[in-house]
């Protein structure tokens, strides 16, 4: 089934120009993705490797030095289409007031107004869990509640998608899994999230793709199930022999487990057999997110600055 | 438009400190009014009128240079710009904000003024000619400074600002040629204000306030057209 792209880059670059000029940072360059409707997206990347560039493009708070883009349908910076969109920037910064008439200024801003303001407003504040400080002026807030009504100004506008950077970083465990819950229940009525984090379990858990971006550049693009299955290497369990007779085979409950490379699998379970051993089991080897992460940023990439 | 509303109503919300301060000035005038026998002290209250007036010429181009900057820098901007809010409308806000603050700032001198100068014999429709004469400089002396805030930082904007307001009005001194300083007409503004007099009743025509109107559509076109290209989630720093 061919779905429609919520949020597409077309070969997109953004130079940063020093105030002369002289100097140039290539801070995205030619970057392309598509992030499909109703998915969980996790765009992940070290510091400065160009994710907020990426979001403030398509969110239209900088133009592309070349390339394209569209969300939900329009070029990147259409207004109408913002009224679909919600976005929650990285350390956010409100306006100092009561929380509840704050989240309705965002809400009107969105287009909304009378009881249906009211109402949704009261309701998000709900959801992210500030009901009872609805009344207390955000300038009180600590990070993490300020990051809440962030949330919540973010939802306010019910969006088709939810465009967030690093939207859990100041929460504590309790708050980050009530955003995991808000998003996986977004996911389930359908609506897009492109969530920018560095908290890689978070990713790991809720993301149905991710995309790795390293010195501007898209580095790695995969479901990510097939990610941390990687068919490189192969897990094997198997009693019967002795684990020295294996590299780096470690004793578990009375088996032994190892990893072959994917192509030495064959062979390996055969000579298991040929030591009078039996085979357990035989599956890909999962690694983790963060596994991944950390390989993929260490490979060597090319840094523009001109 | 209600969006505009909005970001003007904001901002005039985020500047009441500022509005408050410059209002202590206008406090003063009226405690004069009720320290002082107006009738004989009328030349030191019309002094003191006219001086708490033009502050908020100075305070317009202030709000003006400093609005973007301040919304930029706190980041506060971002949240602003992802809603349905096109950067015209929220320079629209602004602008109109700007004025709305100038205008409560005026409509409180308005009253005081009419109250104090009006029972020294000064005629009150001349005090509130010369209150839409300043809410007009403002309106245009704040979006020039808009209009420069959106390329350089506050203080430079309001250097170039009054590079802006104070070339035309040079000009009109050492050529001999007061029309010229219709060319931006803020000094013509500010100078009805400050060249009013119990004795001579010359009004100053209407001419300058509507230069002023259609220069502060003007300008706020040009900051609108600009503004469209700045790259607004770069630091400002």
């Amino acid at each position: 089934m061919i779905m429609a792209g919520v949020l597409e880059f077309n070969g997109v670059t953004k130079e940063y120009r020093t105030l002369l000029g002289r100097r140039r940072v290539r801070a995205l360059d030619s970057f392309t993705l598509d992030v499909q409707v109703g998915e969980i997206f996790g765009f992940l990347g070290p510091n400065g490797a160009g994710k907020t560039t990426a979001i403030h493009l398509a969110m239209g708070f900088m133009m592309p030095t070349h390339g394209s883009g569209r969300l939900l349908g329009k070029p990147f910076g259409d207004k109408k289409s913002r009224r679909r969109v919600g976005f929650l920037p990285e350390n956010i910064a409100l306006y100092p007031r009561r929380a509840e008439p704050l989240v309705r200024f965002y809400g009107a801003l969105s287009g909304l107004g009378g009881d249906v303001l009211r109402h949704r407003s009261r309701e998000v504040l709900e959801r992210v869990g500030l009901q009872e400080d609805s009344t207390r002026n955000v300038s009180r807030f600590s990070r993490g509640m300020l990051q809440r009504v962030g949330l919540a100004q973010a939802i306010v506008n019910d969006p088709e998608l939810l465009i967030l950077d690093e939207p859990t970083s100041a929460l504590d465990p309790v708050a980050r899994v009530g955003v995991r819950e808000l998003l996986l229940q977004a996911r389930q009525e359908g609506k897009t999230i492109f969530l920018s984090s560095h908290l890689l379990s978070e990713v790991e858990l809720i993301c149905d793709r991710v995309a790795v971006l390293h010195h501007g550049k898209l580095v790695r693009l995969g479901r990510t199930a097939d990610l941390l299955e990687g068919a490189e290497r192969m897990q094997v369990v198997a009693r019967g022999v002795v684990a020295s007779c294996f590299t780096g085979a470690i004793v578990r409950n009375g088996s032994i487990v190892f990893s072959v490379p994917a192509a030495q699998q064959r062979e390996t379970l055969e000579r298991v057999w040929s030591l009078g051993g039996e085979v357990v089991s035989v599956n890909p080897e999962r690694r983790s997110l963060e596994e991944i992460f950390l390989e993929v940023i260490a490979e060597p990439h090319e840094r523009h600055i001109a | 438009m209600k969006a505009v509303f909005l970001i003007a109503i904001n901002f005039v919300r985020e500047q009441r400190w500022p509005i408050l301060v410059l209002l202590l000035w206008v406090l003063l005038l009226a405690f004069l009014g009720l320290a002082t026998d107006a009738a004989r002290q009328r030349e030191d209250l019309l002094f003191i009128f006219k001086q708490v007036a033009v502050y908020v010429v100075a305070f317009s181009v202030f709000f003006g240079s400093s609005a973007i900057y301040n919304d930029r820098r706190s980041r506060r901007i971002l949240s602003v710009l992802s809603k349905s809010v096109g950067r015209q409308q929220y320079l629209s806000g602004l602008v109109i904000g700007i004025t709305l603050a100038c205008a409560i700032y005026c409509f409180a001198l308005g009253l005081t003024g009419s109250w104090t100068l009006g029972q020294a014999g000064f005629q009150v429709s001349e005090v509130w000619f010369l209150m839409l004469c300043l809410i007009a400089a403002c309106a245009l002396a704040g979006t020039v400074a808009l209009m420069f805030s959106t390329f350089l930082n506050p203080f430079f904007a309001a250097g170039a600002t009054a590079a802006v307001m104070g070339i035309p009005a040079l000009l009109s001194y050492t050529s001999g040629l007061p029309r010229l300083s219709y060319a931006v007409p803020v000094y013509s503004l500010a100078a009805a204000v400050l060249n009013s007099s119990f004795q001579s009743h010359e009004s100053v025509t209407w001419l300058p306030i509507a230069l002023a109107i259609g220069e502060t559509l003007m300008f706020w076109l040009l900051s609108a057209r600009i503004f469209s290209y700045v790259d607004i989630a770069v630091s400002v720093e």
